[in-house]
């Protein structure tokens, strides 16, 4: 049953030493996950909105992984902006932090978040919660097709003259 | 560091032949995992469930993770859902549906209803539950759920 899939990620998240651990992690055999990074809240939305513009750079996401613990904008405000957008407010938003905080689990719950994961301490347990996810999202999961895909596919006919 | 955790799932599936099928996938898990699960036949019986849950009845308790077939006959799972969005307390339980539909606009209409997950029900048995253990082994050890 094991396929190849491409899949695109945005990854929130605005440590640099985290955004190298986590884009690491996300490199395995059987998933192809092209990993996009924003600093913050603030510049995930300006990619988002390049998305929506088919900008050929910034394909839209199949899963966002979000840090909610950023300066600036903040995680969560950044949640309640896209969920509050037609369009990308369907892409699915999974947690990703170190606080163990219950409360925060549950707002982001309320704020429709689609998995909270409690980022682990070391590089391997790391790597197996992402292989998890991987599998769970781009495998297991149908999700909407990212407009994008359309527009490739719509490309490529056009080349093979069909 | 595999902890313990328990999580409590409300599986609303009609079909028994389903049900059986589900609750023996959720229940052989390699790592150190307890589910536990109630079994509710329609969209009515889960928004019973989860209204005596509010009310802390202790054989209802409040559930991490809710399995919800779409095919349903009666108030049916879109209905379900869209009802229990709507409720604050509620809609912070996370859904995943299962379904025999791949259509789009079916996707992208649960997608808009926040769910966290959509999973197609697959024609073999076999494959169907492997499916639900890889679903099992993803939320059990890495999504944290809590109970509101």
């Amino acid at each position: 049953m094991d396929t190849f899939k491409a899949a695109v990620i945005l990854l929130v998240e605005d440590d640099p030493g985290d955004q190298k651990l986590i884009k690491t992690s996300l490199f395995n055999e059987k998933i192809i996950n092209e990993v996009h990074i924003a600093n913050s809240g603030e510049e995930a939305l300006k990619y988002l909105q390049h998305s929506k513009n088919f900008d050929v750079e910034a394909p839209m996401p199949d899963l966002i992984l979000l840090d909610l613990n950023m300066p600036g904008m903040g995680g969560k405000e950044f949640l309640r902006q896209i969920k509050a957008d037609d369009e990308i407010g369907t892409i699915p938003v999974v947690i990703l932090t170190t606080s163990e905080s219950d409360k925060d689990i549950i707002e982001s719950y309320k704020l429709q978040a689609a998995g909270y994961i409690r980022k682990p301490m070391s590089l391997e347990e790391l790597q197996n919660v992402m292989l998890n996810l991987s599998e769970f999202w781009f495998v297991i999961c149908k999700r909407v097709q990212p407009r994008n895909k359309y527009k490739h596919e719509t490309k490529r006919c056009f080349v093979s003259g069909c | 560091m595999n902890t313990t955790k328990a999580t409590i799932v409300l599986l609303v599936e009609d079909d028994p032949g389903d049900q059986k099928l589900i609750k023996n996938a959720l229940a052989d898990q390699d790592q150190d995992v307890t589910n536990e699960f109630h079994v509710a036949n329609s969209g009515e019986e889960a928004l019973e469930y989860l209204l005596r849950s509010k009310i802390g009845d202790e054989q209802s308790p409040w559930p991490n993770l809710i399995l919800l077939d779409l095919n349903m006959p009666g108030m049916g799972g879109r209905e379900f859902l869209k009802r229990m969005k709507a409720d604050d307390d509620f809609r912070a339980i996370p859904v995943i549906v299962l379904t025999v539909s791949d259509s789009e606009v079916d996707i992208q209409e649960c997608y808009r209803l926040n769910v966290a997950g959509y999973v197609q029900k697959l024609a073999s048995p076999e494959e169907f539950q492997t499916v639900v253990k890889k679903l099992a082994k993803y939320w059990s050890a890495n999504s944290a759920a809590v109970k509101c």
